[in-house]
């Protein structure tokens, strides 16, 4: 299956080309092409039949991870493998990691990038739940220049849906500040290994000396109303000490209520639920352990 | 290793490196696609969208409008001008429903996926964006998808013109009048009734097949002489045959080529297809090169599909678990049946025909039904028709021996075929070999014994390991007994072999590897008949234009009845050319007094006498002077083997597993398969095959299927839905052949096999997981096994107990 | 719609005129005629036969546009064999059977050349989890997983000679 004619290709080399090029320049009909991996099976597939594309690979600044005062800065243009295997994204942000490092395959992983999973918010993705259990916020800009700055939560709505608007490009993903004792991590199931999410769960728990979780938030993707903050479960994870897995199951029994899954074909709801609390188990545990600095990543 | 050596040093029983693997590793390989012809044009087809739906108008006007389109065809277009299937090349000697059919449909659509219209153009990428531009008007009809819905009184009539849904139905054992089939149906009741237990159940296999990583494909050429069609096929020669009969050009006008190089087939590419037809015949209308290539959704959608039967058992044994009486009411869906050769149903019939596998079972009333619904046929996929049949009996079994608290092994044991050779209940003969052997060496291999003390600790820890097995008499090649009543075609193997002037071997083989490795084992065998060397044999496969006539590479026939006419071939031509060598050195002897070794031919008595084997084979085809009186100059053989007897090959399979029963998510932990290969030709080759089958068989069972939706719409058309085993949903396979011997039937003592491995892996792994859930009592009896299902039945269960 | 591009394939440079929808893997097979890439899947992109490397890194060509490789570098299948001999990896496939019918193996070989770049002692479990976006139909896998095992050891090997 081939893509339908493509009367434009733009490759700009900044954000305020490709900017230019998005508010009119190219066209009515453009559409921005990132790492592309979900963008070309809709382009193949002809889901979509775009007249331009705007592709960003030549925008160095976009692909870059680094630290500034308040955090993590994610370049949008940053591929999965390079953030899968930056070994200095710290214990509070190790999610990102593990997402990452889970997208797909090796293949996909070193074209797809992560502002591309965001902007695209595909139902079974891993990195739209992940940023919005680390409270990440996204950094958008537009071709007069106007730099925004809009949380996970708003900028992620339904499946394929985002706050984005049209003459808007996704600049940079923001992580932190985090509380000193934060561990995050994600995890997934599907009926193959690596496979598009069935179900997923990002953990993010700020830990006291004594075990004890002060803050936690839960986000779960892979829902047809998208991802979504589970506050139920953040709230019973507070006070939850570490290896108290009667609480924590509890917690995750909350998360899959909130879940409101649909039965699919690799899945049903009920059994959903199952999972949920199996890998929810795993991703709880290990960010306790990522906490208190037992595990590296 | 292989027990079958003969003397150090030989060819056969060697792993050898493959011939093919330089070239495949490199890039080099020449598949279909690889293949081009300037000017060639492209044609795509446009498929229905709906399964079911009276074809009311079609619109080709604004895709023949469009730039670099040359022809827009419909169903209407072809009808008249060639003749639709059935014909009789391609039709079993079988009485059965065959509904006709043309490459487009006629009238009405029967399944998502139908070809309903071709556009062809001057490239791929245009002839898709006119194939977006046809406009289909449909009258949607209501939709059957359920074999046993389709079979009930008032289901919605597939084709038109029948009374109902029922293709094909048979009772293989009952006599044939309805007098001796209630007569034998009541002593199977008796027997059923006197039996010291009885299991009855419903064994349901999913909709799954093993789609080859390379899609199907035809290009044709038409010319002064003739058709010549280039098709991703296991067997030319029949395609020929039946081109030159639907389109109505003399046989000698058609020329098929399978590529040398094949991308897999495991079945898939044996059937006579609607499509590469109205590539043929669009080729001629105009007058230029046409080729299809397939895409993975017209793949996912039209073909690959298999397996998908009900199997209703009742079966009883004595105290002992000696099994005493066996029914089978089997059911198969199958599509709308329009698929040249197979018709979809000849595997649902194979399957039931050999659902007794390796077991000893005296009574038999074994009968099925095939169903057409809103689906896409069914096509051939290895373990051919047998992957349910072999999935129910042994799950029946294991339930068998849990009713008797006897080990399902012991069971399995006790009912193997002891004495061959025999004939089942329904006729199906086993050869030779020692299944008992080999079934004990398995459980010697995974250590029974030591397993179950395992088992118990494990259990007193709360870690749920469980031990499956089951059984497979699967195919070594297909006798013309078997293959001209189910196929009408002859099952003799045959092959030509010509040793030119310098001592090179070309071996012509009329079937089509897709991957099997013959330009290797092939060569070996020559290679040590000859006393030559390996790299010194070429083959050519897969031409109509130059191999002898074959019916294809189907059924494990390379290694029981092609090799067999390759090994008789050379034999035919040593004698040959040591009678020469004999006459020339002017010695009374008879051409087993010669030997061919390390390149030379010489008298085994004293080898100082004799000849390089290429100054023979120059002697002989150069310079025929003075040859022995009567004897014919040249060295060019063809043969053709037939076996006395139809022949099978056995195996046992065992899986290991551990199974969570929280989430019923289970990791295979070991998988053992002990096989009797008989001669093995090259032990890598061979194992190569039972990891791939076995892998296959694992990933229809647990991951493989496809979904129709109660409109009929195909859910499972991409890899993205249809899910393939990856490698790390793998472990290492572990397989064994020392426990074979040498087939008494085949000059080389050699078996077929692959075809028939992943029969006994449903049974096997699923066996194992109910073994690990014991102590909680779960059956399960329906596929595909998944984490799911055992959790739903786990859930089930501890609701009815609590 | 058309537009002029060079790509460096194999080392060597090809300028061409290609429509902006033509795909990557399209261009390899039609356009400069190297075959060993194969196609498997309509537009899913996850049997990984069309796996290539662009600018060393493996990537499915299939999921890429030949307009976005204007300017880049990509190494086929058929530049890994350097002057007729094959690499460490090529050679560890054709002794351990890794290959039936050949059609996945291109790309195989392309993702796992890389991958014993970045990872030169793999476990098995690496091995294996670095082959999910590569479907192969016949091997089961086993032999192919071999085969990498054996490539990484010798090319231990190899380097270990170089240092010394």
């Amino acid at each position: 299956m081939f893509p339908a004619p493509i009367l434009e290709y733009f490759r700009p080399a900044s954000v305020g080309e490709a900017t230019r090029l998005l508010s009119g320049g190219a066209g009515e009909n453009a559409h921005i092409i990132a790492g592309g991996q979900s963008l070309m099976q809709a382009i193949k597939s002809r889901l979509i039949s775009p007249d331009a594309l705007i592709d960003l690979q030549d925008i160095k600044a976009l692909r870059s991870i680094h630290f500034d005062k308040n955090g993590l800065v994610i370049g949008a243009m940053t591929s999965y493998a390079d953030i899968a295997s930056d070994k200095r994204i710290p214990a509070a942000f190790a999610a990102l990691c593990d997402a990452a490092g889970h997208v797909g395959d090796r293949q996909v992983r070193n074209r797809g990038t992560i502002g591309g999973s965001l902007c695209w918010n595909y139902i079974a993705a891993c990195l739209p739940p992940t940023c919005l259990g680390l409270s990440a916020t996204l950094e958008l800009q537009n071709a007069a220049g106007r730099r925004r700055m809009v949380e996970a939560r708003a900028f992620l709505k339904g499946p394929l849906e985002t706050d984005r608007s049209s003459d808007e490009l996704l600049i940079a993903i923001h992580l932190g500040p985090a509380a000193a004792r934060t561990g995050s991590a994600y995890r997934k199931w599907g009926l193959v290994t690596d496979a598009l999410p069935v179900v997923n769960i990002c953990v993010s728990l700020e830990v006291g000396a004594d075990h004890i979780c002060r803050e936690a938030r839960v986000a779960l993707g892979a829902r047809s109303e998208g991802p979504t903050r589970v506050e139920a479960a953040e709230l019973a994870l507070r006070g939850v000490r570490k290896g108290d897995v009667r609480a924590i199951d509890a917690a995750l029994d909350a998360a899959a209520e909130a879940a409101d899954y649909q039965s699919d074909l690799w899945a049903d709801a009920p059994y959903k639920k199952v999972l949920l609390r199996k890998i929810g188990r795993e991703a709880v545990t290990v960010a306790f352990a990522r906490a208190s600095g037992e595990v590296g990543k | 290793m292989n027990a079958h050596i003969r003397n150090e040093g030989d060819w056969v029983g060697a792993s050898v490196n493959r011939k093919e693997d330089r070239r495949l590793t490199t890039g080099q390989g020449q598949y279909f696609a690889d293949k081009k012809i300037p000017g060639t044009l492209h044609l795509v087809f446009v498929r229905s969208q709906q399964a079911h739906a009276r074809i009311v108008s079609i619109n080709t006007d604004a895709a023949r409008a469009l730039k670099g389109v040359v022809a827009v065809v419909t169903g209407a277009d072809i009808r008249t001008q060639i003749k639709g299937l059935p014909q009789p090349v391609v039709v079993p000697s079988f009485a059965a429903n065959y509904p006709d059919f043309w490459p487009l449909a006629v009238d009405k659509v029967k399944f998502h996926g139908e070809p309903v219209a071709a556009v062809i153009a001057r490239d791929r990428y245009v002839a898709e964006d006119a194939a977006a531009l046809v406009e289909i008007v449909y009258d949607p009809l209501p939709v059957v998808t359920d074999m046993e819905a389709a079979l009930a009184e008032g289901a919605p009539i597939v084709h038109d013109g029948w009374a109902s849904n029922e293709m094909f139905a048979m009772n293989y054992t009952g006599g044939g009048t309805p007098e001796s089939e209630a007569a034998h149906a009541r002593k199977v009741d008796e027997a059923l009734a006197a039996a010291a237990v009885v299991i009855r159940r419903r064994f349901r296999v999913h909709r799954c097949g093993v789609t080859p990583l390379e899609p199907r494909g035809a290009m044709a050429t038409w010319d002064d002489d003739g058709l010549t069609a280039w098709i991703t096929t296991q067997r030319p020669h029949i395609d020929r045959l039946a081109l030159s009969d639907v389109l109505e050009i003399p046989s000698d006008k058609v020329r098929v080529i399978a590529p040398r190089d094949q991308g897999g087939a495991f079945g898939v590419k044996a059937p006579f297809y609607r499509e590469p037809i109205l590539v043929c015949h669009m080729a001629r209308v105009l007058g230029r090169p046409v080729r299809w290539l397939e895409t993975r959704e017209e793949h996912l959608m039209s073909v690959s599909q298999e397996r998908d039967q009900i199997h209703n058992i009742e079966i009883g044994a004595d105290a002992s678990g000696r099994i005493v009486a066996l029914r089978d009411n089997a059911i198969a869906d199958n599509g709308d049946g329009c698929e040249g050769v197979y018709w979809g149903f000849v595997m649902p019939f194979f399957g039931a025909a050999v659902l007794t596998n390796a077991y000893d079972i005296p009574l038999c009333d074994i009968r099925i039904r095939v169903a057409c619904t809103n689906k896409a046929v069914l096509s051939p996929a290895r373990s051919f028709g047998a992957f349910a049949a072999r999935f129910a009996l042994d799950r029946a079994i294991d339930l068998l021996a849990r009713e008797l608290k006897i080990d399902p092994a012991d069971v399995r044991r006790r009912n193997l075929i002891a004495e061959l050779p025999y004939t089942t209940a329904t006729g199906v003969h086993h050869d030779s070999g020692d299944y008992a052997k080999v079934f004990d060496h398995l459980t010697t291999l995974v250590d029974l014994k030591g397993f179950r003390a395992e088992q118990a600790r494990s259990r007193a820890e709360g870690r749920h390991i469980g031990i499956g097995f089951s059984v497979g008499a699967e195919l070594s090649g297909v006798s013309s007994a078997v293959l001209v009543s189910m196929e009408n075609q002859p099952g003799f193997g045959a092959a030509t072999v010509r040793v030119d002037p310098r001592g090179k071997v070309q071996v012509f083989e009329g079937d089509a590897p897709q991957g099997q490795g013959h330009e290797t084992s092939m060569a070996q065998v020559v290679a040590q008949e000859f006393g030559i060397h390996p790299a010194d044999v070429s083959l050519t496969t897969g031409d109509t234009g130059t191999t002898p006539f074959g019916s294809g590479t189907i059924g494990a026939r390379g290694g029981s009845y092609t090799v067999s006419a390759v090994a008789n071939a050379c034999r035919a031509l040593k004698s040959k050319m040591a009678t020469v060598l004999l006459h020339d050195l002017k010695v009374e002897g008879v051409p087993s007094d010669v030997s061919f070794r390390d390149g030379r031919v010489f008298l085994t008595a004293d080898p100082t006498q004799g000849k390089n084997f290429a100054a023979l084979a120059e002697r002989i085809v150069m310079a025929p002077l003075g040859l022995p009186a009567g004897m014919q100059a040249g060295l060019d053989q063809t043969e053709f083997f037939e076996a006395d007897v139809p022949m099978l090959t056995f195996g046992a399979h065992a899986a290991i597993v551990e199974v969570d029963p929280e989430t019923g998510i289970f990791k295979i932990l070991r998988y053992v398969a002990s096989d009797d290969f008989g001669t093995v030709i090259n032990p890598i080759v061979v194992a190569g095959q039972v990891h791939g089958g076995v892998v296959q068989g694992l990933s229809n069972t647990m991951f493989e299927e496809f979904v129709y939706d109660e409109n009929g719409q195909q859910l499972t058309a991409t890899l993205e839905n249809y899910k393939i085993a990856n490698a790390a949903d793998m472990i290492n396979i572990e397989s064994h052949h020392e426990a074979g011997s040498a087939c008494p039937h085949t000059p080389l003592g050699s078996r077929g096999l692959g075809e028939g491995i992943p029969g006994p892996v449903p049974a096997a792994l699923t066996n194992a997981v109910c073994d690990a859930l014991a102590p909680f009592g779960i059956e399960v009896n329906r596929l595909p096994l998944r984490p799911n299902t055992i959790w739903r039945l786990l859930q089930d269960k501890a609701a009815s107990k609590g | 719609m058309k537009r002029a591009i060079t790509i460096t394939v194999n080392g060597q440079e090809h300028e061409e005129m290609v429509e902006n929808r033509l795909l990557l893997v399209d261009f390899l097979r039609d356009v400069i005629n190297l075959t060993g890439t194969h196609v498997g899947c309509s537009f899913e992109g996850v049997c990984g036969a069309c796996t290539v490397h662009l600018d060393g890194v493996p990537v499915k060509s299939c999921l890429m546009l030949a307009v976005q490789a204007d300017g880049r570098s990509i190494t086929t299948v058929e530049g890994l064999a350097k002057n007729g001999v094959l690499s460490i990896l090529q050679q560890s496939f054709t002794e351990h059977h890794a290959l039936q019918c050949g059609y996945c193996t291109s790309g195989i070989l392309m993702n796992a050349t890389e991958f014993l770049q970045s990872n030169p002692s793999p476990s098995e479990d690496e091995i294996r989890a670095s082959l999910i976006g590569n479907i192969c139909r016949c091997t089961g896998y086993v032999h192919i997983v071999a085969a990498i095992k054996t490539a990484a050891q010798r090319l231990a090997a190899t380097r270990l000679e170089v240092a010394k």
